[in-house]
């Protein structure tokens, strides 16, 4: 008469908004069976600041240092991004030592990028000594863009036509040297992230990601290299002094979170030699524009300007009305891409995989904070407002 | 236990620590730091081009009490007044002045209890009336 009947019984579990993985707000909520992942709903909107309407009300120059602060640790490729998008409005071609100084500044933060996010992946999973090492490693890089830029984090690098300071043979030396440093260290803690038992086991099959999926997605930067897509603006826009410097694009062809962590390891190692070639071949002239000369009103027009952050694709629309300042600037970053769409990846995963899944994405969570939503199936186009946003998030 | 770990076990107990003792050691720091900045009111103008330009809002024009001496070219007696709180340090003030006016330190303690401007720094730089 009585037959066993196994129900599922889903939970919900919610991790995060306060510090799912990284310290960054950002909700995922879990549907588990018992420790089997079955749904995730990822709900952003903790952290919106209203970012592009704000440069619509300030200058386009006023822009470049707001620009710069959408992500502290990615601020020259976002200023470099909306400064070329200037500089193609304008017609404006900066001098190559300009462009081998911009290039220079992003690979220095593409180096602390992917060391910050290397330890924080360490410390998910467990290995706090390697954090602390890679931290401290770290700090010779911020050192390197102290010396160049004249602050440690945000660099306020870019301008219109150029660099905002120029570096002598003292300071070229310098930074060669700790980079020098930093190169010996990485090679160390490659050698650490592929022979440890403990980040073996705990990365490798986590949060597997096939080629197609990553194409379907559309994901970018260094989640979609992990998984085998060749996508790399540097290599494809050849923007700035990329065109001259030699650097290769690194994939991995697994798509799990090991994949991930190797190709940021890869990249470290291409950006080291990239800078060093950068210090060796500077060429001369004056990099420095003089900003009391530059023009204040824009033409009227439109611009778009790709840049490889080291989360990945990075681009910047700028509409101009003639004034001096922007009728709409529309940021996308790279988060937005690989955060939202990425939910299919923890499905059938561990609960306790989670954060390390989250955290072989590289979440930016101030960059990608953007609210306009279109239906697709609708056909429409509305804009969300902060209160909703925090409530419940955007319904997809 | 493997011999790279007695290396770095040794190197962890004989080694200088990595953390800087803050307030009793100084933190090295870079001469051309962007720090604390203030105007130079032997060289100001009072156009208040940095004030326009500042990203942060940060700077106010302010009129320049009456003891003080100031050259005939700020006629209309103002000076840029910096709120500390506020400034980002982006320098786009010392890079936009006509007259190259901004005086640039790399001072980077600037933690204070009490609103912190540039107002006494920036008198500082010129003289007063009855002094001369």
């Amino acid at each position: 008469m009585f037959r066993v009947v196994e129900a599922t019984h889903i939970i919900e579990i919610p991790i995060g908004p306060q510090h799912p993985a990284l310290h960054e707000p950002l909700l995922l909520k879990l549907h588990a069976d018992g420790e089997r992942v079955v749904k995730v709903d990822v709900i952003t909107g903790y952290n919106h600041r209203g970012v592009e309407r704000l440069a619509e009300k300030n200058s386009f120059y006023r822009d470049i240092f707001i620009a710069g602060r959408v992500c502290g640790i990615c601020n020259t490729v976002h200023a470099d991004c909306y400064v070329r998008a200037l500089e193609y409005m304008l017609d404006v071609d900066p001098p190559p030592r300009a462009k081998y100084l911009r290039v220079l500044a992003m690979e220095l933060e593409r180096i602390h990028s992917h060391m910050i996010i290397l330890a924080v992946n360490a410390e998910l999973a467990g290995f706090d000594t390697l954090f602390m090492y890679l931290m401290k490693d770290r700090e010779y890089v911020m050192r390197a863009k102290e010396i160049l830029t004249g602050q440690r984090v945000l660099a306020d690098y870019m301008m219109v036509g150029g660099v905002r300071r120029d570096i002598d043979e003292v300071k070229r030396s310098r930074i060669l040297d700790l980079v020098r440093r930093v190169e010996e260290r990485v090679r160390y803690y490659h050698e650490v992230f592929r022979e440890d038992v403990t980040i073996n086991k705990r990365f490798r099959d986590a949060g597997r990601i096939k080629h197609v999926d990553a194409l379907a997605h559309s994901l970018v930067g260094p989640v979609a290299r992990g998984s085998g897509v060749r996508t790399d603006v540097r290599a494809q826009d050849r923007y700035d002094a990329y065109n001259e410097v030699p650097f290769n694009v690194v994939t991995e062809d697994y798509g799990d979170s090991y994949a991930r962590v190797m190709v940021r390891l890869g990249e470290l190692h291409e950006s080291i030699s990239m800078v060093k070639y950068i210090l060796t071949h500077l060429p001369q002239g004056n990099p420095v524009p003089d900003e009391r000369k530059l023009p204040r009103r824009f033409p009227e027009g439109e611009s778009y300007a790709v840049a490889e952050a080291p989360r990945g694709e990075l681009t910047y629309y700028v509409c101009s009305s003639g004034g001096d300042k922007p009728y709409r600037v529309k940021i996308r970053t790279p988060s937005f891409n690989n955060i939202v769409n990425s939910a299919f990846a923890y499905v059938d995963q561990m609960i306790a995989d989670v954060p390390i899944i989250l955290g072989s994405f590289d979440p930016c969570i101030s960059c990608m904070e953007r609210a306009v939503v279109t239906d697709l199936r609708r056909g429409d186009k509305y804009q969300v407002p902060l209160k909703k946003l925090a409530v419940g998030g955007v319904r997809m | 236990m493997k011999p790279a770990l007695v290396k770095e076990v040794i190197k962890g107990i004989f080694g200088k620590p990595v953390t800087i003792q803050y307030p009793k050691e100084q933190t090295p720091i870079e001469p051309d730091f962007r720090g604390r900045h203030y105007a130079d009111l032997k060289k100001c103008v009072g156009c208040s081009l940095c004030a326009i330009e500042c990203p942060a809002n940060a700077i106010t024009m302010v009129k320049i009490p009456e003891e003080y001496i100031v050259p005939r070219t700020n006629a209309k007696r103002l000076y840029p007044v910096i709120n500390y709180f506020r400034c980002v340090f982006c320098y786009r003030c010392v890079a936009v002045c006509p007259t190259s006016a901004y005086l640039a330190t790399n001072e980077y303690r600037l933690a204070s209890s009490n609103p912190i401007d540039s107002s006494q720094l920036s008198l500082s730089t010129t003289a007063k009336a009855g002094d001369v």
